[in-house]
């Protein structure tokens, strides 16, 4: 197998003296969709706040497409090739929908500009939502339309891993059914996708290897449809329901 | 009326100084969060950088010029150095502390090398005053409020169709996305600075000739420019020009009809009772405060 984009090697992140994750190995593969999944407080945020570079790891290593990047800040690790989709979105609510997304494209603006034409054409195609928007103030999109921005703006940035912290937070079911699929294709065209999801059944449901995560710790990995069978999984996250 | 017509004409030069100054601290606040304290002292520098430089034998434009770029990297190494370092928590106050500091000194130590007294900035434009009526007005005078207006005009259009403006203005909206797009926000920050430098020097360089160019000319300026950014919300580039303005003219209004000496007690009562009716600003929104 080739080397992987992304992985960590016993990544820990402390605020102070509380340490959110303690220690977490993990990898994605060229191409692949890894899902990570775990209640509420296990430490998945503020793993995805590591990796992005918004946070400093507290210790352990980042290696990013066969570089060390531990403690690389968040703009550097754009231009590398990482882009995250932050929990809560974090659209630029004052600005247009069309700036927003050249935002996305900054690190590209003035070197390829033709690409950045084509990429604006190519995700407004995948969320015709925007495209119709595209003159509107981020801020007055609804929560659905608002992470359609937030992906659509990190796929700018032509990003060999899409990072998604928390894609169905505050998001119906509706909205959902128009996002994976999305997501899928993204990933059969080549994206290497790392999902971070509290609603376990989607996220085992779309990706292909899983991560589970507990007090700052993966305490179970796998591929999905493993994962889904798991008693702990199962007992914890699906409510012995969603079982695929 | 031949009075009145003369305080608001004086007035609206005032007022446009006040208006560049509190441009500056929008510049700033923008982008960091903080601002600068030294910031009136970037205005000082504009003026007396311009006399010392002509002293020197250079002519007028490079001299302006060489003190507006002094200024900018005067404002870009404060950031750097004295705001940056002391704003790294939300809500972070050291940056007050420390620009208040480096401002005295700043000004200090020109008073101790250019020495206390003002000296003036020849300008063409300062020696016959043009007649409006009855009133007198220097031509210089009028160039502030059109460097006040086009310099906002300036910046409204850096700000929405510039990518550079538009990355300051989402660092101003939330740092950690910024960083997320590729945008390095530090760096921004500096710029934003340095920005605000150059627009306070030009400010300066642009009074001197109708006020003299002194050490101390930044001091009370300075923190006028920082009320009125404070009174008018410090949230877009209009507001804190146009209350600059209005500022301006009440002061002189006051001056006229009262005295010099109840100026400022009534016009810093004015911008207390202001503040207490709005205490977002004039012109402001809430300020959503990001961790």
């Amino acid at each position: 197998m080739s080397q992987p984009i992304l992985s960590l090697s016993a990544v820990r992140v402390a605020y102070g003296r509380i340490e959110a994750v303690r220690g977490v190995d993990l990898a994605v593969g060229r191409g692949a969709f890894v899902g990570i999944i775990g209640s509420n407080g296990a430490g998945k945020t503020s793993l995805m706040r590591a990796i992005s570079g918004v946070v400093r790891p507290a210790g352990g290593t980042i290696t990013f497409d066969g570089e060390d990047v531990t403690g690389r800040k968040s703009h550097e690790m754009v231009a590398r090739g990482l882009a995250m989709v932050p929990e809560g979105r974090m659209v630029f609510s004052d600005q247009s929908v069309r700036d927003n997304l050249m935002l996305g494209a900054y690190t590209r603006i003035g070197r390829d500009d033709a690409g950045v034409a084509d990429d604006l054409e190519k995700v407004l195609g995948l969320f015709p939502r925007l495209a119709e928007r595209i003159d509107q103030v981020a801020g007055t999109l609804s929560g659905g339309e608002q992470q359609m921005l937030a992906i659509a703006r990190g796929l700018l940035s032509r990003p060999k891993l899409l990072v998604i912290d928390e894609l169905s937070l505050g998001l119906a079911p509706k909205i959902l059914d128009l996002l994976f699929p999305v997501l899928t294709a993204l990933n059969r065209d080549g994206l290497s996708i790392l999902l971070v999801e509290q609603m376990a059944s989607y996220a085992l449901a779309v990706t292909e290897r899983t991560y589970v995560m507990e007090n700052g710790r993966v305490i179970l990995e796998g591929a999905s449809t493993d994962v889904a069978v798991d008693p702990r999984v199962l007992d914890a996250y699906l409510g012995r329901r969603g079982a695929a | 009326m031949e009075a009145v017509i003369q305080y608001l004409l004086t007035g609206l030069s005032a007022g446009s100084v006040y208006g560049l100054i509190a441009l500056g601290f929008y510049v700033m606040w923008s982008a960091a969060k903080a601002v600068n304290f030294t910031y009136g002292e970037m205005f000082m520098l504009g003026g007396v950088l311009t006399v010392v430089l002509m002293e020197l034998g250079l002519p007028l434009p490079v001299a302006a010029l060489t003190a507006i770029a002094a200024a900018a990297l005067a404002g870009a190494v404060i950031e750097r150095v004295f705001v940056r370092p002391f704003n790294q928590e939300s809500n972070a106050i050291g940056w007050m502390l420390t620009t208040i500091a480096v401002g005295i000194m700043i000004e200090a130590s020109t008073t101790a090398t250019y020495g206390p007294l003002g000296r003036p900035l020849p300008s063409p434009l300062a020696e016959e005053p043009l007649r409006i009526g009855g009133s007198g007005i220097y031509p210089q005078e009028l160039l502030l409020p059109v460097a006040a207006i086009l310099i906002t005009l300036a910046l409204e259009f850096f700000y929405r169709r510039t990518v550079l403006g538009r990355a300051m203005r989402a660092v101003s909206f939330n740092r950690v996305a910024a960083g997320l797009v590729g945008i390095d926000a530090d760096r921004i920050t500096l710029l934003a600075f340095a920005m605000a430098g150059a627009l306070g020097a030009l400010a300066g360089f642009l009074v001197a000739p109708v006020i003299q160019a002194s050490a101390s000319m930044g001091v009370i300026v300075g923190l006028k420019g920082f009320m009125v950014a404070i009174i008018a919300g410090i949230a877009n580039a209009r507001g804190v020009v146009v209350v600059g303005i209005l500022y301006g003219i009440a002061e002189k209004l006051i001056e006229g009809f009262l005295s010099t000496a109840a100026r400022d007690a009534i016009g810093f009562t004015l911008m207390i009772l202001l503040l207490l009716l709005f205490p977002q600003g004039l012109f402001g929104r809430a300020e959503v405060r990001k961790v």
